[in-house]
């Protein structure tokens, strides 16, 4: 019987397996994928026009010009292909990653309440492997590994801009991050008369904040700057009521221009940099995260006039390195854009198209290419 | 109708075609696997423990009469049963065709009508079953007894069937007298059945707990208009308990048993069939800490060659689901729940090492404290009651390497959260 108690000692202590990444994608490792925070007009521009979005979550002062009290929804699916040596997975992911809502308060101040998908972690996995169980080299059996992951940590900022003229405009924003992961992993046997397939869930809750200050100015009317700046608080990851790891979120510091020079178009660019190393201590297994630039440049000129109204025309493009990496190698993406913009019902509602191609690599075989719709829909009541 | 009010109206109706179907998600990108997902699990560790408490043999059944089927067996100096088929009520009176109901002064065509077991029968030649009479009034649930008046002086009938005569249906007529005489006397009528012959017979009849009770038919008057009388075995004894009375219409005796297992062995079915039960004591760190993906109890074999060494005996594992405040392993092997369809096959002769997988316990024993659930099993044979074969197997009293032992196959749990 000691010896029975001595092997159950031994099977308790031989500790927890280290867990590989399972993420199935280029643009999922670590955290997940950060959507960007950007309106499908922003995106449709290459990001470009971001900083001077209303409704993009980047630039607090932006929502100075928003003009009239508006709600605004998006939705965008990505149609993701990864192409690995192993063969090619196609994959459709859902999400809504931005929801605002901003309110002219007076001459001078604008509020604005938004919600935006920081970093989403929604993957699924399934693996099958030659496992021996059982005393004998010959008895193996196939595993089936899935894993699945869904969930996201979201930006939700309140903003407050002030502005007295077209000029300038500044504002500050203050950001809480939270959100959870739902994790479920089973293995799964294929007879169950002799094996035992198992199954295990968790899941993470995550909480942080940060702040933010942005500008805009204008010192004419064909050129615009703007500048904005997040400063990144602790976040922390909690399964149940236990701390599992911290972080700071990253700092993010961008800087606009835009042209408006050309009757009816206008020119913009962005560039920024976010330190996404922050994030690498919230890991359990060394997850590698490296800063990045984020650069974009996108024109919006006035289209065709349909049923009196004014659709606007958008292209552009962009470059960034996404936050984390692949075997060491940092995961690059290169996306390029077009949209639309449509007012609807007498200037009251708006809706904005963008579709972008975005191609991503990692210095490897692998390569992912994804097609992302947004949809915007902005109303004013 | 003008380009410049259809161009937003096909836009709209394409941006719905493109996002209706995108509504659905498929995040499932295993095509990209292995190189972008490798294993999460760990290897497959095995752990052999001594985790046998408690092993014995115990009777399967909780009564006489209680199984499915009625062996008769003359298996020379090993093997002797008999079957009892009890009428206690047997009709007095029947109603002729297109007449009012009258006595039974006449038995005509009087037979048993049996369900045979055609795939249990064993001898090519020739059987001779024999019925006796075999109400007494002395104890009726004694072996001794009951076996005792298998004598000339209560000899009702027999009939002889060659091999090709054994059909799904047997009909075994008997004497009309001594139905009659039972009638007329408003006396009990209880059948023994004895298999005799010029070489080995066996064969299973199949009983009232398999839903094929034998049926005794007989003409209460030679006119054929007349449909003949039908009566079901019912035992009116024991009084006052229904449910062994009912397992008591039809049951097996047994005149002649292979030679019990030797003290310490581990024996299941046989005659008198027995169970297997087994208690273990598994550390709950074991259940509780890591994942279980296989668990084996390891039994050695030990070869009995009485009857029939090389025939296939089905044995199968249920986990019991008696709670701790059932002490005694011959009930707690009572009440027990099956944790697996899929049967282990062994001959009696065999011997060697023996697999038999508990997936479906510990799944279970997983979701139960042992306060509820112990974690204990028996190990049954799906033809218990049916068929002399008897597997054994070493205990925990013999030698270390014969041992039953329990082999864990495990995984340590994954923690799932951050990447």
């Amino acid at each position: 019987m000691r010896k029975l108690y001595l092997a159950a000692i031994a099977f308790c202590t031989v500790g927890f397996a280290v867990r590989g990444q399972a993420q199935g994608g280029l643009s999922l490792q670590g955290l997940g994928y950060p959507t960007g925070q950007l309106s499908a007009r922003a995106e449709a521009t290459g990001g470009g026009a971001a900083d001077f979005d209303a409704l993009s979550l980047v630039n607090p002062a932006s929502i100075a010009g928003v003009g009239s009290a508006a709600l605004y929804f998006q939705y965008s699916p990505e149609f993701r292909r990864v192409t690995t040596a192993s063969g090619t997975a196609k994959t459709t992911t859902a999400r809504f990653p931005l929801a605002v809502g901003v309110l002219p308060m007076g001459q001078a101040w604008t509020l604005g309440l938004s919600s935006s998908t920081f970093l989403d972690r929604s993957l699924e996995t399934s693996l099958s492997r030659t496992q021996i169980v059982g005393d004998s080299a010959t008895d193996t059996v196939t595993v089936t590994e899935r894993n699945r992951i869904l969930g996201a940590i979201n930006d939700v900022r309140l903003a407050l801009a002030w502005s007295r003229t077209p000029e300038f405009r500044i504002g500050v924003g203050a950001h809480v991050f939270t959100g959870s992961n739902r994790i479920l992993f089973s293995q799964l046997f294929p007879d169950s008369a002799k094996f035992i397939s198992t199954s295990q869930s968790g899941r993470i809750s995550y909480a942080g904040f940060a702040g933010s200050l942005g500008i805009e100015y204008h010192p004419s009317r064909a050129i615009g700057f703007a500048f904005s700046g997040r400063k990144g608080g602790d976040l922390r990851a909690q399964s149940g009521d236990t701390a599992i790891g911290s972080a700071r979120l990253p700092d993010h510091y961008s800087a606009s221009v835009t042209y408006e020079g050309i009757t009816g178009a206008s020119i913009s660019a962005r560039v920024a940099h976010d330190g996404w190393s922050s994030l690498a201590s919230l890991s359990s297994s060394g997850i590698q995260a490296f800063d990045g630039w984020d650069t974009g440049v996108g024109v919006e000129a006035s289209g065709p006039r349909i049923l009196q109204r004014i659709i606007t025309m958008r292209a552009g493009a962009r470059f960034r390195t996404l936050p984390f990496g692949l075997n060491g190698q940092k995961v690059s993406e290169t996306s390029f854009a077009a949209g639309f913009g449509l007012p609807l019902t007498r200037e009251r509602a708006a809706l904005d198209f963008a579709l972008q191609r975005a191609s991503r690599s990692a210095g490897s075989d692998i390569k992912e290419r994804g097609f992302i719709l947004s949809f915007g829909l902005r109303v004013s009541p | 109708m003008k380009i410049s009010s259809l161009l937003p109206r096909l836009l709209a109706t394409a941006a719905l075609f493109v996002s209706i179907p995108s509504c659905s998600e498929k995040l499932d990108s295993s095509a990209a696997c292995p190189v972008l997902c490798p294993a999460i699990g760990g290897d497959v560790q095995n752990l052999t423990l001594d985790a046998v408490v408690l092993d014995t043999t115990v009777q399967a059944f909780s009564g006489l009469g209680a199984e499915p089927g009625l062996l008769l067996a003359a298996r020379g100096d090993t093997l002797d049963t008999r079957v009892i088929i009890r009428l206690d009520s047997l009709p007095t009176t029947f109603v002729p065709a297109g007449d009012t109901a009258r006595p039974i002064s006449s038995v005509d065509s009087a037979y048993l009508q049996l369900r045979i077991d055609t795939l249990s029968i064993k001898g090519a030649s020739s059987v001779t079953i024999e019925a006796y009479d075999v109400d007494t009034t002395a104890n009726d649930t004694s072996t001794a007894a009951i076996v005792a008046l298998f004598r000339p002086d209560r000899f009702i009938s027999a009939q002889t069937f060659v091999r090709a005569d054994l059909k799904d249906t047997l009909k075994y007529y008997i004497s009309n007298s001594a139905v009659l005489g039972k009638i007329q006397n408003n006396a009990r009528l209880r059948i023994g059945l004895r298999a005799t012959g010029p070489g080995s017979s066996q064969l299973k009849i199949n009983s009232a707990e398999a839903g094929l009770t034998p049926v005794l038919s007989f003409r209460a008057t030679p006119d054929t208009a007349t449909k003949p009388l039908t009566v079901l075995p019912r035992s009116k004894t024991p009084i006052g308990d229904a449910i062994a009375a009912s397992h008591l219409t039809d049951y097996t005796v047994i005149a002649k048993a292979p030679a019990a297992a030797p003290p310490g062995t581990l024996a299941v079915g046989g005659l008198p069939t027995h169970r297997v039960y087994l208690r273990f004591d598994i550390p709950s760190s074991i259940i509780d800490s890591a994942t279980v993906v296989r668990a084996t109890l390891l039994l050695n074999q030990s070869p009995n060659d009485a009857i029939d060494p090389t025939d296939t005996v089905q044995l199968l594992p249920q986990v019991v689901l008696a709670g701790k405040v059932v002490t005694d392993p011959a009930k707690a092997a009572q009440i027990v729940g099956a944790i697996s369809i899929d049967t282990l096959k062994l001959t009696p002769g065999g011997a060697g090492l023996t697999n038999v997988e508990l997936a479906g316990a510990f799944a279970l024993w997983r979701a139960q404290k042992p306060d509820t659930l112990p974690r204990a099993i028996t190990l049954r044979s799906v033809s218990e009651g049916n068929s002399p074969l008897e597997i054994r197997f070493f205990s925990s009293e013999d030698v270390a390497a014969l041992r039953p032992r329990l082999r864990i196959s495990y995984t340590s749990r994954v923690p799932l959260g951050l990447p």
